[in-house]
């Protein structure tokens, strides 16, 4: 990307530290992604103090700086929506981790997403703590009592999956992990 | 003189046609960002600012709204130009068609 260069000296460190801060909202965006909007900001900067050159520097440059926000807000939504763009095409586990995490704040699907991610990423947690210790993970079953994980002191029950957890457990985080790209697919498709 | 409440109102009436405008302004010749803000203000009287409209016309082209396309100039600064997608267009209709609805039945 070229850089806006001011005459004025204050002005180009105001300019650069902006560009700083928006390259920090964006560094969780692919190369692409992040070279695209910050192509697009800067072109908004250098239109407006194109369009207003005969004024002074460093007020016009404040005056589009405040018309553009503060990045941290204005790249908010703009990150979210091509970070989540990026989990569809590329199914990528860390990419949708962050695509939901991203999106968190927007509503209770959101919430639900980020559940169901937790487990996927528990699942092998859960298999290794059954590999170390056997007797405390498993689904646990008795009177009044039914319990899936790990458990540190299992009452009077019987642990009825044996080393069959570690299948059953493999197929439900698969099974998890493909319903979580199913329903970021199917909310972006509606939006 | 409004009063806070009348202010508000426009505010947000204002703010939830933006997709209308934009759409609107962009079915008659492409725009880059600032053109189509100058755009909205003297066809529409709609003072938006680049923190709006930035986010606005990711969402629209994300929807398949939109499209744009980069163009390079002398500057060496490039611009965006955004386009109404064939998608846009049928939305537009709509839009517009619910916007007379709303005005037939407010006349009656």
């Amino acid at each position: 990307m070229k850089a806006i260069q001011f005459n004025d000296k204050n002005a180009q460190r105001v300019y650069d530290e902006y560009i700083r801060r928006c390259q920090r909202r964006m560094r969780i965006l692919s190369e692409k992604d992040e070279k695209d909007c910050l192509l697009e900001i800067n072109s908004h900067i250098y239109e407006f103090i194109e369009a207003n050159s005969g004024n002074n520097e460093m007020e016009t440059l404040l005056n589009i700086l405040e018309r553009l926000g503060a990045p941290e807000e204005t790249l908010k939504e703009v990150v979210a929506l091509k970070k989540t763009k990026e989990a569809i095409r590329t199914l990528h586990p860390k990419h949708i981790a962050q695509s939901i995490f991203l999106n968190i704040g927007n509503g209770i699907f959101y919430i639900i997403l980020s559940f169901l991610a937790v487990t996927v990423v528990l699942s092998p947690v859960m298999i290794i703590l059954k590999l170390i210790y056997p007797e405390n993970v498993g689904c646990f079953y008795g009177e009044k009592y039914f319990f899936f994980g790990y458990s540190s002191s299992a009452p009077n029950v019987n642990e009825v999956l044996g080393n069959w957890f570690i299948p059953v457990i493999t197929a439900i985080g698969t099974a998890l992990y493909f319903l979580v790209i199913f329903l970021l697919k199917l909310k972006n498709k509606n939006k | 003189m409004k009063s806070e409440f009348l202010k508000n109102w426009d505010t947000q009436l204002k703010k939830g046609l933006l997709p209308l405008y934009v759409l609107l302004a962009l079915s008659n010749k492409e725009c880059y960002g600032y053109e189509l803000i100058q755009d909205l203000k003297l066809s529409y009287g709609i003072d938006v600012t680049e923190g709006t409209i930035y986010p606005l016309l990711i969402r629209l082209t994300k929807e398949n709204l939109l499209t744009a396309r980069w163009v390079e100039q002398p500057s060496g600064i490039p611009r965006k130009y955004y386009q109404i997608a064939e998608e846009g267009k049928k939305n537009l209709r709509e839009m517009m068609k619910n916007i007379d609805i709303i005005f037939s039945k407010l006349k009656k």
